[in-house]
C-alpha cells in the first residue's frame, strides 16, 4: 500500500456548548478523573464534542499503564479465533491512529521461529493458516502480509537467533511512543476548552442535593500534590478512568469498589542501549508464557511479565528476579542478549478485568464501561480494563452512551479523522536540521515526537537570555533545551520525571547524569521555582531511575553507575 | 643492587604511591590507561564533602610532598567553596588549580562569565549559587565553532599564552563595560589542558578567575594526566603503558605478567588499578558470561582485574559465594536501593598501611578506590598512596640496609 496515502483532514467541529448558561470557571459538564491514555482520550473526545472538561491526575499524564506499556497498537492477532470482531475493530483502530498520528507511529516487524520438535511441524501449519486468516484485516492498519520463512529464511535475517527450528513466519506490528500519545490527547483537549489538573489528586467525589436544574449534581474536591492549593470543580457527569486505581476513585464517591474490581497485573520491561535486533522476536519464557525482543524507537526491549501486583501503585518498579526471568526467556533463542547493555526497566499495572481462578495471562483484556447509576450515583461511569491500542474506540463508546443520555446531544465522534496535535502533515528532518543548524539527530527524534510542530518546539525559549534554546541537554537521547522548555510551557510538565516521560530525557546509558540537574535548572527558571527546588527534582529523578537500572545491572553498566554516582555525589551531593 | 617496588595503576594512588617509594627505591609504574582520576572533576576532598567536617586536617608531609611534585593543586589549611554545573556551592578539602576558590572572596560580587559556550547558561547558573553572583557578557569565543568544542579541546586553546592574553583583555573589556564591582570571575571548564592557566589568567586580569566543577571526562583529569606525567618523570619512575594481567610468587620475589607477555619482577608490589569505576574491581554476575538457561556454578559478585593473591570483601570480610546461581541480587549491592552497598564499598582487603591481608611475607599493598571500605575520595586516594609506597619502600629499603651492614 501506498506509504504515503493521503486522508482527508477535516477542520474542526464547530464548538457546541450543550448547556448555554453563563457559568464560573469551576462548573464543567464533565470531571475526567485520570490522565492516563483512557481519561486523556476520553477528555478529548468530549471537548470535541463540545462539552467543557476538567481532568484531574493524581500523578503525572501517563504515569502509569500507559507510559509503561509495551509501546505497540497491537491489530488484535490474539481474538482472531474466539472474536473476530473485536480482531476487525482491533486492526481499524490501528489504522485511525496511524492517520491521526502519522509522525508518532513506526513499523516492527517481528519473527516468530517455531522449533523443531515432534509436534513442531504441525504448529508450523497452524500457525501459518491462522496469520492467513489474519491478512485479510492487514490492509485496515497498513499491515504487509505474513510470510512464511524456513530455517535459513530466519538466520538470514536474523543470524544471532539459535537452536533448531522448522521453520517461522513474519508478522507486522506498530510501535507508538503510549507517553507521547496521552501527551497529544491532552493536548488536543487543552486547544478545546479542556482544563487539566495535573499532580492533582481528587479527594472527595460529592453528590450536590437540588441543584438537578442546573445540571449539576457532583463536586469534586482536589489538591495540587505539589504546591497543596485546593480545586473545586461542579459537573453533571463525572468520568473514572483510572485503570488500575478504579476502585480506590470509586470509593471517594461512595461507590462499591466491586462494581469497579480490576486485577492489577504487574508487567515489566527490560531496555536495552541500542538496537540489537531488526526484528521483533518472539520467544517463550520457562513458564511457556510467550514474550518478546523488540527494536523499539532507538533502543531494544524485552517484555513483559504478568503478575498480580499486591503493592503500590504510585510506586511500581521492576525487581532482578522479573529481569532474571525475562532474559532468560529470550537468550534460549538469541543468547547474545546476555551480552548486550540494560540500561534500565520500566513497570506498570494493567487494569486487567477482575476474575478469581485463572491464570494472569487468561484474564480478558477487554473493556467496560461501568455506568453507576443502579449504585444510587447517576452520571458517574467507570472505564474498566481496556489497552493502549483500543482507546479511542473505548473513548468513543463512553461519548456514544454518555452524550445522548446526559446532555440531549448527539455530536459525533471525529477522532478517527481529526489529526493529533502535530498529526496532519510530518516535516523533513533533514530539512529542519540544515534549517536550524540542529544535528540530523536530534531533528529526527524531534519530528518523531512533535511531527509538525517540531518547528514550533525549536523556537521555544529563543527570548530567553543567553541564546541556549539549540544546545543539548540530555545527549543521549538526544534532547534540546527547546524541547524541554516546550515540555514545561505547553505540554505541562513540572519535574524532571515529567520532561523524562515527554521526551525520553535522561533515559539513556548515562542515566541522567549530564542533563538532569540542568533539565531540573530549566524548569525552576520556567517555573520561577527556586533553584534549590530544581536540584531536588534532579535528584529525586536520579534516584528513581538509578532504582529502575540497578535491578537489570550487568558489568558494563556497573561502571557507569560508579561514575554517575561519584559524579552525582560530586555536584549534587548524595542522593539521600 | 638496589631493591624494586612495582606499582600497578597510574591514576592518583599510584602516582602518589611512586612518587613516595621512588625516595628509597627504584620504581616502575605499570598504567593500563585512563581510569578515575582521569574523570575527576578537579575538586578534591579527602572525607566526602556532604560528610565533612568544619575544619579540615591537616596534611602529613608526605602528602604535601606529593602534591608538590604535582604542581596543579591547591589544598588551602582552611579548605575551599567550588561552583558545581549543577549550581550548587560546595566545600571541598583543595581544588584543581584551575578552579575558582569562592572561600577567599569573602565579599563582593562573583562575575559568572555569559560566554555562548553550549550547555553553560550563565544566568540559571548564578541564580542557583546565590545573591552574590551575577552573569557578565564577555567575548570569550573566537571563532563560531568554538561554542560546541567539546570543554577539554576548549581547554587546550589556552594553553597558547598569545589566546589566553587574548582572553584576559576581553574579559578586562567585560569588567569595564559592565561598570560593577568584582571580586573574583568564574568561566566554564577553560583554563588549559597541559596546565592550569587561572594564575596567569587571574594575573592579567587583575582579578581571580577560574573554573567551575564541570562534568567528568573534562578538563581538570586531563590537567592530572599531565601533571603525573611530569611528576613521574621527575621522580625518575620507570613507566609502562601495557596493562598488568597477573601478579605471581617467583622465588622471594613478586613478578608482574603484562599482557604483552613481559614479566617484571620487584621486591614488592603495590596495587592501585582503582575500583569499580577504574576498572581494578570488576562487577561479574554468574549470568552475564553465560547464555544457557542455568549458570553451571555460583560464584562472588565481584572480582579484581588481574590475577593475584589478595582477597577481596568488606566490612573486614571476605566475599562469600552466593546462594544463587544467578548471583546476588544486585538490589543488595548497590544504591540506591542499598545504603553503605558492596558495589561502593567492595575491595582488596588491607591493613592501615596498604599492606594487602592473608599475604605471608606482607609486601603487596594496596591504595586507593581498590581498597575495601576506604572512601573513594581523590585525596584519600592520595594519601593511601602515600602510605602504601612508603611501607612498601622502607620494607625494600629495610631489607637493603640488613644487607648492606652483613656487608
Amino acid at each position: 500500500m501506498d506509504e504515503s496515502e493521503p486522508f482527508s483532514v477535516r477542520p474542526p467541529p464547530a464548538v457546541m456548548r450543550v448547556a448555554e448558561r453563563p457559568l464560573e470557571a469551576d462548573h464543567v459538564d464533565a470531571v475526567v478523573v485520570g490522565g492516563g491514555i483512557n481519561g486523556t482520550g476520553v477528555a478529548r473526545d468530549l471537548s470535541l464534542r463540545g462539552l467543557r472538561v476538567a481532568l484531574f491526575e493524581r500523578n503525572d499524564l501517563a504515569f502509569g499503564a500507559s507510559g509503561n506499556s509495551s509501546g505497540m497498537i497491537h491489530g488484535g492477532v490474539r481474538y482472531l479465533s474466539r472474536a473476530p470482531k473485536v480482531t476487525e475493530s482491533s486492526c481499524r483502530d490501528s489504522g485511525y491512529i496511524q492517520r491521526t498520528a502519522p509522525h508518532l507511529l513506526f513499523r516492527i516487524p517481528f519473527l516468530m521461529p517455531l522449533r523443531s520438535g515432534p509436534t513442531a511441524r504441525l504448529m508450523l501449519e497452524l500457525v501459518d493458516a491462522y496469520f492467513r486468516a489474519y491478512d485479510d484485516f492487514q490492509p485496515l492498519k497498513r499491515g504487509e502480509p505474513h510470510c512464511r520463512l524456513d530455517p535459513s529464511d530466519l538466520a538470514r535475517l536474523e543470524p544471532g537467533l539459535v537452536g533448531a527450528v522448522v521453520g517461522g513466519i513474519t508478522f507486522d506490528e506498530w510501535g507508538v511512543d503510549g507517553a507521547r500519545l496521552c501527551v497529544l490527547n491532552a493536548i488536543d483537549a487543552i486547544e478545546n476548552g479542556a482544563r487539566l489538573h495535573l499532580h492533582t489528586t481528587v479527594e472527595s467525589i460529592g453528590r450536590i442535593a437540588g441543584n438537578e436544574a442546573r445540571g449539576e449534581r457532583y463536586v469534586v474536591e482536589a489538591r495540587d500534590r505539589m504546591t497543596q492549593r485546593r480545586v473545586r470543580v461542579r459537573a453533571r457527569v463525572v468520568v473514572n478512568a483510572t485503570g488500575a486505581w478504579s476502585p480506590i476513585t470509586a470509593a471517594l464517591g461512595g461507590l462499591p469498589q466491586a462494581r469497579t474490581r480490576v486485577r492489577p497485573g504487574k508487567g515489566i520491561h527490560v531496555v536495552l542501549d541500542r538496537r540489537v535486533t531488526n526484528y521483533g522476536i518472539v520467544s517463550e519464557a520457562i513458564d511457556g508464557r510467550q514474550m518478546f525482543l523488540f527494536p523499539w524507537q532507538n533502543v531494544s526491549v524485552i517484555g513483559t511479565t504478568d503478575d498480580d501486583y499486591y503493592g503500590d501503585l504510585d510506586d511500581v518498579h521492576a525487581t532482578s528476579e522479573e529481569v532474571r526471568y525475562l532474559v532468560q526467556g529470550v537468550a534460549r533463542v538469541f543468547p547474545s542478549v546476555r551480552e548486550a547493555r540494560a540500561i534500565g526497566t520500566y513497570a506498570g499495572v494493567r487494569p486487567t478485568l477482575f476474575a478469581f481462578g485463572k491464570n494472569e495471562d487468561e484474564l480478558s483484556r477487554e473493556h467496560a464501561v461501568v455506568d453507576h447509576t443502579g449504585d444510587g450515583a447517576p452520571g458517574v461511569y467507570s472505564m474498566i480494563g481496556g489497552k493502549l491500542a483500543s482507546y479511542r474506540m473505548f473513548a468513543q463508546e463512553l461519548c456514544d452512551q454518555v452524550l445522548p443520555r446526559e446532555f440531549d446531544s448527539n455530536a459525533a465522534c471525529t477522532t478517527h479523522v481529526r489529526p493529533l496535535p502535530g498529526g496532519s502533515r510530518v516535516p523533513d528532518a533533514l530539512d529542519l536540521a540544515a534549517k536550524n543548524g540542529v544535528t540530523p539527530v536530534a531533528a529526527r527524534r524531534l519530528v518523531y515526537r512533535h511531527g509538525e510542530r517540531a518547528p514550533r518546539v525549536l523556537e521555544c525559549g529563543a527570548t530567553t537570555r543567553g541564546g541556549h534554546e539549540l544546545d543539548v541537554t540530555c545527549p543521549c537521547e538526544p534532547v534540546l533545551e527547546s524541547e524541554v522548555r516546550y515540555a514545561v510551557r505547553e505540554e505541562m510538565a513540572r519535574t524532571v520525571d515529567d520532561v523524562a516521560r515527554r521526551t525520553r530525557l535522561g533515559l539513556g546509558a548515562c542515566g541522567g547524569m549530564r542533563c538532569a540537574a540542568r533539565c531540573g535548572q530549566i524548569i525552576a527558571r520556567e517555573l520561577d521555582l527556586p533553584p534549590a527546588e530544581g536540584c531536588a527534582m534532579a535528584r529525586d529523578f536520579l534516584e528513581r531511575q538509578a532504582r529502575a537500572r540497578v535491578v537489570a545491572l550487568g558489568p558494563e553498566q556497573a561502571r557507569q553507575e560508579a561514575l554517575a554516582l561519584a559524579h552525582v555525589r560530586a555536584s549534587l551531593g548524595e542522593l539521600r | 643492587m638496589s631493591r624494586h617496588v612495582i606499582v600497578v595503576g597510574g591514576g592518583v594512588a599510584g602516582t602518589a604511591g611512586a612518587i613516595t617509594a621512588a625516595v628509597h627505591a627504584s620504581v616502575t609504574l605499570i598504567d593500563g590507561g585512563t581510569g578515575a582520576s582521569t574523570l575527576s572533576t578537579g575538586a578534591i576532598d579527602l572525607v566526602p564533602w556532604t560528610e565533612a567536617p568544619a575544619t579540615a586536617a591537616p596534611l602529613t608531609r608526605e602528602v604535601q610532598q606529593v602534591l608538590r611534585a604535582l604542581d596543579g593543586y591547591c589544598v588551602p589549611d582552611r579548605g575551599a567553596l567550588v561552583l558545581t554545573g549543577a549550581g550548587v556551592v560546595r566545600p571541598a578539602r583543595g581544588h584543581d588549580a584551575a578552579l575558582l576558590d569562592v572561600a577567599p572572596v569573602a565579599s563582593g560580587r562573583v562575575g559568572v562569565v555569559r560566554c555562548g559556550r553550549s550547555g553553560w547558561d550563565a544566568d540559571a547558573l548564578a541564580r542557583a549559587w546565590g545573591t552574590r553572583f551575577v552573569a557578565v557578557d564577555a567575548t570569550v569565543l573566537r571563532l563560531d565553532g568554538e561554542r560546541v568544542l567539546p570543554d577539554p579541546d576548549f581547554a587546550a586553546r589556552h594553553d597558547d599564552d598569545d589566546r589566553l592574553g587574548w582572553l584576559a583583555d576581553r574579559l578586562r573589556e567585560a569588567l569595564a563595560r559592565s561598570g560593577g564591582a568584582f571580586s573574583a570571575l568564574v568561566l566554564p571548564p577553560s583554563l588549559g589542558v597541559e596546565r592550569a592557566r587561572a594564575d596567569a589568567l587571574s594575573r592579567r586580569v587583575g582579578l581571580p578567575c577560574g573554573e567551575a566543577v564541570g562534568m567528568p571526562g573534562g578538563p581538570p583529569g586531563l590537567r592530572f594526566e599531565r601533571a603525573r606525567d611530569r611528576a613521574l618523570a621527575g621522580a625518575a619512575v620507570t613507566r609502562l603503558r601495557d596493562r598488568a594481567v597477573s601478579v605471581e610468587r617467583a622465588g622471594d620475589r613478586w613478578r608482574v605478567v603484562t599482557e604483552g607477555g613481559d614479566r617484571h619482577d620487584g621486591d614488592s608490589v603495590v596495587l592501585a588499578m582503582g575500583g569499580l569505576l577504574g576498572g581494578g574491581i570488576e562487577y561479574a554476575p554468574s549470568e552475564a558470561a553465560l547464555a544457557s538457561v542455568l549458570p553451571p556454578a555460583a560464584r562472588p559478585a565481584l572480582r579484581l582485574s588481574i590475577q593475584a593473591p589478595v582477597v577481596l570483601g568488606s566490612h573486614g570480610r571476605a566475599l562469600e559465594l552466593p546462594g544463587s546461581l544467578f548471583g546476588v541480587p544486585p538490589e543488595s549491592l548497590a544504591p540506591p536501593f542499598a545504603r553503605d552497598a558492596l558495589l561502593d564499598r567492595a575491595g582488596v582487603l588491607a591493613e592501615r598501611n596498604g599492606a594487602a591481608t592473608g599475604i605471608k611475607e606482607g609486601d603487596i599493598f594496596a591504595a586507593g578506590d581498590l581498597v575495601a571500605d576506604a572512601p573513594r575520595t581523590w585525596l584519600a586516594s592520595l594519601s593511601a598512596g602515600v602510605q602504601a609506597g612508603a611501607a612498601a619502600a622502607g620494607d625494600a629499603a629495610q631489607r637493603a640496609g640488613a644487607v648492606r651492614s652483613i656487608a
